[in-house]
């Protein structure tokens, strides 16, 4: 791609928590140089008044959970030269998915919301943006990284191509020196998780509860073992794995999970 | 003059979620007023059925990232309740003082960055900054202040782990204790200076109507964020256990979502509530902004909620400082284990914008089943009431221009959390 200079950027919300705009706005250090050294066109959560037209980066949150939002998502890859998809909703579908597939979807909405419910826009199970439409990077988290989210744009910014960070949980808590809690048979699933936390809940003596989604490089069949040896049992296993894991996750642990 | 068409604002801006405001107007009348849920459903209390406690505390914050820990403080007194677990005085106290981070974080975010704009004339923080440079930087500071707590209790700024069943894994040191002590002590100028600020600003008066107030009533006699018990506007104070038959879901045919209702009647919940149903308790500082800004027409306008978070501001800022002082002077702290495998627990916080509840019902170490009502779900009927008086109200007196502005001025003000209430999402029933 060619150096943009003051790239016209979008910065929007599907289904979720809002925590990866939430951390951007939190960015106290950087939140005024973001907005003078980019054209921040749309980012209704921090600004009125949104000019939707052709933009150089959009940045997107949430899974895809109703027709409305498959539409518009569609829309703005339509007029984004790039698009990133920023946090585990938008990467993996989030802990809203962490049934996907089950074929229940439709069971557990009319739990909540009764028989006779009918919606103003079609409800979906939750989905990442990438089962709709090409992303071109990822910025995974729950919620993202500082860090990690200002490279990214620098990088854009300055016309160079984002590097992914295939790394596990465990890097970092290595480099951070922690005790390793799977020495103590704790439920912690680091080595299957994406890094660039920092190892925060490790950090605290917290095992990790996978909420970045699975690492591609991660070896689940062992892992799936190793947690197995601590007298846990499978199915209680691949529950926890599945909490932040979405519908990707489904792809590695297809044959242990069974 | 031309009859005023319909009105829709999509997005709203400047608030947590997706959503949006429908007026319709018919001979110049206001027919219907709709606030807009667009996230899609999420489903959370299905989610967490089949699970431990332990991993229901990482599931809910999810909900919502604004007040994470506020659901996150909400399942641990509901979880904990019904496992059996107590926990001693000093854990009580840092969880407290957690819970002031959080309030610093969202009131700082909601009056400078998401309020402000409106009364000032500009579309976002950043384009004030200009004009208002030292406010901008000083409301930076105190956000980041409110987050740094909420990164040392909950172990990371957004989502953190570190608060556990019984307590918390790991424990902040003196020394960083302190620190924050000091750092609470610098920012309380300014937190009282925001006090003149919107003290200053001229309030709009066309939505004014009566209505409605609940929070939690704190133990103690002090001002507080918790409780297990309501109290409300009309003198009545209800266990948190009855939650359902006080706050009542209402369903009506063609347009609607279940919202909820105190009496038949909307009510509002947050900070407005909370100052004006326990203000008397408030001390020092917090006591004196209480007493230069609160007057009646508070009971009366929803605006005026932007004004009773920055005294919850200087509140919290006061907070820190005494919670920190008697954390220094108290016992360690120790994580209390469950005795029970099996029962039921309602637990209910404030988050910053109001009423948080989460129920649970567990047996052999599983939640079997939970509820979440959100402070969102609780007064989204009551933006609709103001929405609705101010509409009538402009177009009576033909002051149209930019009454969408007006109209989101009402619904922000409450400082809507739209994740949160996502799993109230519109339904329509045939």
């Amino acid at each position: 791609m060619t150096a943009v200079k003051k790239p016209k950027i979008g910065i929007y919300g599907f289904t979720g928590c809002a925590g990866d705009q939430l951390l951007i706005i939190h960015t106290e250090d950087e939140i005024l140089n973001l907005f003078g050294a980019t054209n921040i066109q749309s980012f209704v959560m921090a600004s009125s008044n949104p000019i939707e037209e052709e933009l150089d980066v959009a940045f997107v949150e949430g899974s895809v959970s109703t027709e409305e939002e498959k539409e518009h998502l569609l829309e703005i890859r339509g007029r984004a030269k790039i698009l990133v998809a920023i946090g585990n909703c938008a990467m993996n579908g989030g802990p809203q998915a962490m049934f996907s597939g089950d074929g229940n979807y439709e069971k557990r909405l009319e739990n909540v919301y009764g028989k006779k419910a009918k919606f103003l826009t079609k409800p979906l199970e939750a989905k990442p943006l990438d089962a709709f439409v090409k992303v071109d990077y990822y910025l995974p988290g729950c919620p993202i990284s500082q860090h990690q989210t200002f490279a990214l744009i620098s990088r854009l910014i300055h016309g160079a191509i984002p590097e992914p960070y295939p790394h596990p949980v465990c890097h970092e808590c290595k480099l951070n020196e922690n005790h390793c809690l799977l020495l103590d048979e704790r439920f912690c699933i680091g080595p299957l998780t994406l890094g660039g936390c920092g190892s925060a809940c490790p950090n605290h003596g917290v095992p990790c509860v996978g909420c970045w989604g699975p690492n591609p490089d991660g070896n689940f069949d062992h892992h799936l073992k190793l947690l197995e040896s601590f007298g846990m049992s499978r199915d209680e296993i691949m529950r926890r794995i599945r909490g932040f894991g979405g519908s990707k996750i489904i792809e590695y642990i297809r044959d242990g999970g069974t | 003059m031309l009859d005023k068409k319909d009105i829709t604002i999509e997005p709203l801006a400047r608030v947590e979620g997706h959503g949006g405001i429908r007026v319709e107007i018919k001979d110049n009348k206001i027919t219907h007023v709709e606030v807009r849920i667009l996230e899609g459903p999420r489903l959370f209390e299905e989610l967490v059925v089949g699970k431990t406690p332990q991993e229901d505390l990482s599931i809910v914050p999810r909900i919502c990232a604004i007040c994470n820990l506020s659901h996150k403080y909400a399942a641990l007194r509901g979880l904990e309740k019904a496992v059996g677990v107590t926990v001693d005085s000093t854990t009580q106290l840092f969880r407290e003082l957690m819970h002031h981070g959080e309030m610093l974080e969202s009131h700082s975010l909601h009056i400078y960055f998401l309020a402000l704009p409106d009364f000032l004339g500009y579309d976002n923080a950043v384009a004030m900054a200009d004009k208002y440079g030292d406010t901008v930087v000083k409301a930076l500071q105190l956000k980041k202040f409110g987050n740094k707590i909420m990164r040392m209790m909950g172990g990371r700024m957004i989502h953190g782990e570190n608060p556990v069943i019984g307590g918390f894994s790991r424990l902040p040191t003196k020394e960083e204790l302190i620190k924050v002590r000091d750092e609470a002590e610098e920012l309380l100028d300014f937190a009282v200076a925001t006090i003149d600020l919107l003290g200053e600003l001229e309030i709009p008066d066309h939505m004014e109507r009566e209505t409605q107030f609940l929070c939690c009533k704190p133990p103690g006699d002090g001002y507080g964020y918790y409780g297990d018990f309501f109290i409300t506007s009309d003198g009545e104070e209800y266990p948190v256990e009855d939650y359902k038959s006080v706050i009542k879901e209402r369903v009506v045919s063609h347009s609607f979502a279940k919202r909820g209702q105190y009496k038949d009647k909307p009510f509002t919940v947050g900070a407005l509530a909370r100052v004006l149903l326990i203000g008397e308790r408030l001390k020092g500082k917090a006591k004196e902004a209480n007493d230069k800004l609160v007057t009646n027409r508070w009971h009366r306008n929803p605006l005026f909620n932007n004004h009773a978070q920055a005294i919850e501001q200087v509140y919290s800022l006061e907070g820190i400082i005494e919670t920190i002082d008697l954390i220094l002077k108290s016992e360690n702290a120790k994580i209390a284990q469950p005795t029970e495998e099996t029962g039921i627990g309602t637990g209910a916080v404030e988050a910053p914008r109001g009423t948080l509840i989460h129920h649970y019902e567990i047996k052999n170490g599983k939640i079997t089943a939970a509820d979440f009502i959100t402070p969102t779900a609780m007064f989204l009927d009551d933006i609709e009431a103001f929405i609705r008086t101010g509409g009538e109200q402009l177009l009576t007196n033909k002051q149209l221009d930019n009454i969408e502005l007006q109209f989101e001025m009402i619904a922000r003000a409450y400082d809507p959390c739209i994740s949160c209430s996502a799993h109230l999402v519109e339904v329509v029933y045939e």
